[in-house]
């Protein structure tokens, strides 16, 4: 954790529901390590999600800024937010969010399409391979576990060598056994020295992380 | 794994779907390939018919309603004469090679009106030196006997050497010919020897038309002028005819074109709602492949590739179903519209399948472009939580 790689300043985020304004997050300011294993707690409702979308510039916020491996993303236009998620962040979701016509491989693969990267074969079979996915490769996703399906995730989000990994409630469908196997996978890309910024229900789990945020009404309560 | 490959995969998620909606643009398709077909080929048609008479203009009784007196030649029968005084004084006119006297007469039979062309068989012969006749062409002058087009003889069954009972007073009349296929109304007839048609049907001395071949083609004017100087006489030319049938025509064809566009309309507002909701239902999808790298630009191409294979292959199916279906759509268009002439009607014309891969890119883009630049305005995260409107 040598340098810092994700950088938050008074990040906030408000929307409107109906009449009332709601502030999902109010002037967050932290930061994260290059290779750090960072869990972001809080009740629902916290603001831990929007955090999250904000820091992997899936969503635009209010005010503040977030800047990634040194890069200042505050008024970048599109096309270089789109090489900025592409290039250094990897996303794990909840809902798996596979292509239900597309074979494990070619979920694992389908980022390379859009970053028009070529696909090789051995890249996507190591990555399989580390996932203890290879004799799933021809599978169709309605044919695989949970657990299964979100290393599917995994090794998609891994697919474009990014530098960060960020997961949102990843083990929200998964028993307690699997989440553990997802957990145990998530260390050991640390261990390679990926960034890993995960947001989760489950503290048992967040404390094995490097560091917990704790987030309440949308403020840092606890870092 | 391209984006063509991904974009096909998609469709056959929901193959029910996506059939119905290929079907769907199918239909429009092949319904405008076949009205456009039809289009061409009727003026074809009907100029290549027309042309095949072998005639350049026709003599008929002054006061004869003009659309009847264009129709004489395809059957078309008129309550008003002429007289061989008449025929005489046209002979007399010079720059005319033949004025050949016709008599038209029709009946029912079994409901089905029949026409009877009492003609001058040298003449004839002249007028259309293509005729072919299995059996033999009769003599002018000849009694009892008649040549039919091929197809009343295939409908009515008739035979070279059969004997028929002819007219009100059921005379014995033999076929002694059938005309081989000439593509043109003269298939529906039934042809007697002039005076024999008079006399059967108790029309002696009188003619329905004089059909008239001049000599020189650049004096039709200057020989109509002459013709109509004979009190009892108006003359069409054939470029008459065929525009009054145009127009007889047009007004029928305009009505089917407007019922026709509506129901493209519909059809195509109805693949647009379709592909709408296929793209709405997938909008979390859209914002996961933002996620992770896709640009708008990748998923706006993703949606407009897919709309495209989808009307692309309804075109595809389309116009197979036109092609196939050709001969249903003529029969059910002759039906609606007052006058058609002989062969076939539906002309395949490259161009006109240009056209219709044109129409179905323009169906397919229109029904892309919402979802797509809508689709690649949101962010990842307005993507994944909301649906489109």
């Amino acid at each position: 954790m040598n340098d810092v790689i994700i950088t938050a300043k008074g990040l906030a985020r408000s929307y409107n529901r109906g009449s009332e304004q709601v502030h999902a997050l109010q002037a967050v300011d932290f930061s994260v390590g290059r290779g750090e294993f960072l869990s972001i707690v809080g009740p629902s409702g916290s603001g831990k999600s929007t955090l999250l979308h904000l820091l992997g510039l899936l969503e635009t916020p209010t005010s503040g800024s977030v800047s990634i491996e040194g890069r200042e993303t505050a008024g970048l236009k599109e096309r270089d937010l789109v090489k900025v998620r592409r290039d250094s962040i990897g996303f794990v979701f909840q809902q798996f969010l596979l292509l239900p016509t597309l074979t494990v491989e070619e979920n694992i693969a389908l980022p390379l399409l859009f970053s028009r990267r070529a696909v090789k074969p051995d890249r996507i079979k190591g990555i399989m391979d580390m996932l203890e996915l290879s004799h799933r490769s021809r599978h169709l996703p309605h044919q695989l576990s949970g657990g299964e399906m979100q290393r599917v995730s995994i090794g998609r989000a891994l697919v474009n060598d990014p530098r960060i990994i960020m997961a949102d409630e990843p083990t929200g469908n998964l028993d307690s056994a699997t989440s553990e196997k997802i957990y145990g996978l998530f260390k050991m890309l640390n261990q390679k020295g990926l960034s890993l910024i995960v947001v989760t229900h489950n503290m048992e789990l967040a404390g094995r992380a490097d560091r917990v945020i704790k987030l309440r009404d949308g403020q840092i309560s606890n870092n | 794994m391209n984006i063509f490959s991904l974009a096909a995969k998609n469709l056959m998620r929901r193959h029910v779907r996506t059939s119905l909606t290929v079907a769907g643009v199918a239909i429009a398709i092949a319904v405008l390939f076949s009205l456009l077909s039809f289009n061409a080929g009727y003026e074809r048609q009907l100029g290549g018919e027309l042309g095949s008479l072998g005639i350049h203009m026709l003599a008929v009784p002054k006061g004869c309603p003009y659309e009847a007196a264009s129709l004489i030649i395809h059957g078309g029968v008129i309550p008003k004469y002429l007289s061989y005084a008449d025929l005489d004084q046209i002979d007399k006119i010079s720059g005319i090679e033949i004025a050949s006297p016709m008599l038209l007469h029709q009946f029912f039979k079994d409901d089905k009106p029949h026409i009877v062309y009492g003609i001058n068989i040298e003449e004839q012969k002249a007028l259309k030196p293509w005729w072919k006749v299995e059996g033999r062409i009769f003599k002018d002058g000849e009694a009892g006997v008649m040549i039919v087009g091929r197809s009343l003889a295939e409908k009515e069954n008739l035979k070279v050497g059969q004997v028929l009972d002819f007219g009100p007073n059921k005379e014995p009349t033999t076929i002694v010919g059938i005309l081989e296929r000439t593509g043109n109304q003269d298939d529906e007839f039934h042809f007697l020897p002039l005076n024999a048609a008079q006399r059967i049907f108790g029309k002696e001395g009188q003619l329905t038309t004089v059909a008239i071949k001049v000599t020189d083609i650049s004096k039709i004017s200057e020989i109509s002028k002459k013709l109509e100087e004979i009190p009892d006489i108006q003359v069409v030319t054939m470029t008459q005819v065929m525009g009054t049938i145009m127009n007889l025509v047009g007004s029928a064809q305009a009505l089917l074109f407007s019922v026709i566009i509506i129901a493209l309309f519909i059809s195509a507002v109805g693949i647009i709602n379709t592909l709408i909701m296929s793209v709405n239902e997938r909008t979390r999808e859209f914002g996961m492949m933002k996620a992770v790298g896709a640009s708008g630009w990748d998923v706006s191409r993703l949606i407009v590739i897919e709309t495209l294979i989808i009307t692309l292959a309804g075109c595809a199916v389309g116009l197979a179903v036109a092609l196939v279906g050709s001969k249903l759509v003529e029969s059910f268009v002759r039906g609606v519209i007052p006058y058609s002439p002989g062969g076939d009607l539906i002309s395949i014309d490259p161009m006109l399948v240009l056209v219709c891969i044109g129409f179905a890119l323009a169906i397919g883009l229109l029904c892309a472009i919402y979802p797509a630049v809508k689709c690649a305005r949101l962010t990842p995260m307005e993507a994944m939580r909301s649906d489109l409107e």
